[in-house]
């Protein structure tokens, strides 16, 4: 039980912004998508969470097929954290967390959003206008939301996703380091998690499978080990590059 | 398979505090007291004294029962269409700034007026339809004007607000050419009583136009407020409410559709009355805060409430006379906005 990507096409006006992609996201595990600028890295997160539809292949969510589902269900089986928006009006950041929630108001409620404020630390804040936060801050918020929005929904089905866009855009090394061990803690209890990175390092320490992409393709799909080495980021990011297996300051990792 | 727990939009008072409740409650009485003030003043005073002891005169009755009342009950609804429009269109764009004059809806129904006033009154019999001529075609204006923000932005989908708002500025434009042309080739009598009807007026309130009006408002009004919770919700973006399991086109369908019903047949029977439905949502944020379960019903009742004060206003500044109540919410309308954007800059 998985999501699987089969084959999947994306076309706009002729031009084919993804091709041929194939790949699982398993429960338990950390998938992480890497690529330079413009390689389809967010357009593929939207076909998986479902907003679009691919030109051809299929995407299965635990052997359904993610057309057949509705808004609803898909809501009961993933949650997203992307590029967030504005927001224009004076909405706290309990407000908006809240917004995550999305099952009955029962008495785990006030439990988990503690948990989860306390976590993406915004405990602080959480009586606060949203829109007068800073980046960072902003953004931790969304992850809190993120956060809620998969634990309120109780197992009523086997395995649960979170596809996280960048999830360390905007956040200072202490907090990227943070947040990282809640993606990794996530996993550990079952989630099925794929994300967007920048940061090869990161990418290569915490995940379980790692997927290179280029132009709409995944090149290349394993094991960071397998996968990350000279010769594939090389050709990847046209960029020389040298790996060093011990890095002095990587002592977090 | 089939499971039952997600369901937006329950839970309609977790959303909505206690102090809001109270807000609430007072903007309902101050309206009673608005409208109360309006069935006894104006340029003819009837003694409310004698109404309690049920002693009014034939004539008092008359204006009463035939004027008075059909009258604030007209203005009480069609404030409430338009604080409760400008709330929802504000919400759904995510834009403060955003009234039921943007999406052009208010233009096409002007434009189907004036053509009933200046085209139609000629063209067609004298009794063609009567006095229900202006407000048909006016609608008609209203519905035309939805019809092509649908197809223009292809029912609606995501992530088409900043495409409908330019759409909307164009049918605004277009309209206005229209208006323009047919105020040209209009006569002395046409010309007079479209400017009267642009500046918006009570004046003409009658039973027989009130009640489908204030039965139109009153349906749109119940279909909306339900949407409150999602409105909330898609403040944090279309795709990510959609996310979250909210038919965010469905939600767009349903919030244009019953706005413009209305915006369109508020501005028909009583023309147009500029600034209720831009200011009204932001005083009533301004005093009880942002989450729509409570800015939509607040909005409501403010909205109407100072439009009966508004009435009352222009019915005596210039007795036996009367002014036109759209020059009396914009007289008052444009200073206040003008205070919020310099607000807004601040912040």
């Amino acid at each position: 039980m998985s999501i699987e990507i089969k084959d999947v096409r994306y076309m706009v006006n002729d031009t084919c912004l993804l091709d041929k992609i194939t790949f699982d996201i398993n429960p338990g595990e950390i998938t992480t998508i890497l690529g330079p600028n413009g390689a389809g890295k967010s357009t593929l997160i939207k076909l998986i969470s479902g907003d679009m539809k691919p030109s051809s292949g299929e995407i299965l969510y635990d052997k359904i097929l993610l057309n057949k589902l509705t808004l609803e269900n898909k809501s009961h089986r993933r949650s997203v954290l992307s590029q967030s928006q504005n927001i224009n009006f004076d909405f706290t950041v309990r407000d908006i967390v809240e917004m995550g929630w999305i099952n009955d108001f029962n008495n785990n409620f006030e439990k988990i959003l503690n948990e989860v404020s306390k976590e993406c630390s915004i405990v602080d804040i959480i009586e606060r206008k949203f829109r007068y936060l800073s980046g960072g801050e902003q953004k931790r918020v969304h992850l809190a939301r993120t956060l809620l929005h998969i634990k309120s929904i109780e197992n009523i089905y086997e395995n649960k996703y979170i596809l996280l866009d960048e999830p360390l855009a905007n956040l200072d090394i202490f907090y990227e380091f943070k947040l990282i061990k809640i993606i990794r803690k996530l996993a550990k209890n079952g989630l099925g998690i794929l994300m967007i990175l920048h940061d090869i390092n990161l990418a290569y320490k915490f995940s379980n499978k790692i997927a290179l992409m280029l132009d709409g393709k995944v090149k290349y799909f394993g094991n960071p080990e397998k996968v990350i080495n000279q010769k594939n980021l090389e050709k990847i990011y046209g960029l020389k590059m040298k790996i060093f297996t011990k890095p002095f300051f990587i002592k977090y990792y | 398979m089939g499971t039952n727990i997600v369901k937006v939009g329950k839970n309609f008072f977790r959303y909505i505090n206690n102090i809001q409740l109270k807000l609430i409650l007072v903007l309902i009485v101050f309206t009673l007291i608005c409208m109360t003030l309006g069935f006894f003043f104006g340029s003819f005073d009837i003694s409310i004294k004698k109404f309690i002891h049920g002693n009014l005169s034939q004539l008092e009755k008359e204006i009463l029962y035939q004027i008075r009342i059909p009258r604030v009950l007209l203005s009480a609804f069609v404030g409430a269409a338009l604080g409760l429009a400008g709330a929802c269109l504000q919400g759904l764009f995510r834009n403060p700034l955003a009234d039921p004059g943007l999406i052009g809806v208010s233009a096409g129904a002007a434009l189907g007026a004036v053509l009933s006033i200046v085209v139609f009154s000629n063209l067609l019999e004298h009794h063609f339809l009567g006095i229900y001529l202006l407000p048909i075609s006016s609608v008609t204006g209203a519905l035309v004007v939805i019809l092509i923000l649908y197809y223009l932005s292809k029912g609606f989908i995501y992530d088409g607000v900043t495409y409908m708002l330019l759409i909307g500025i164009a049918i605004n434009a277009l309209a206005s050419v229209g208006i323009g042309i047919l105020t040209f080739v209009s006569d002395d009598a046409q010309l007079r009583g479209l400017t009267f009807w642009m500046m918006g007026s009570f004046a003409n309130a009658q039973w027989n136009l009130v009640i489908p009006t204030i039965f139109l408002i009153f349906i749109s009004i119940i279909w909306i407020i339900p949407q409150s919770r999602k409105i909330d919700i898609i403040q944090i973006g279309e795709l990510e409410a959609s996310r979250l399991g909210i038919n965010v086109i469905k939600l767009k369908f349903v919030v244009i559709m019953s706005s413009a019903i209305m915006v369109g047949v508020s501005v028909s029977i009583s023309g147009m009355i500029g600034f209720i439905g831009l200011v009204i949502p932001h005083l009533v944020r301004l005093i009880g805060g942002v989450n729509h379960n409570y800015l939509l019903i607040g909005s409501a009742f403010l909205g109407s409430s100072l439009l009966v004060l508004s009435d009352i206003l222009s019915r005596i500044t210039i007795q036996p006379a009367e002014l036109p109540v759209g020059l009396v919410t914009s007289a008052i309308g444009a200073p206040f906005f003008l205070w919020l954007v310099l607000r807004i800059k601040k912040s």
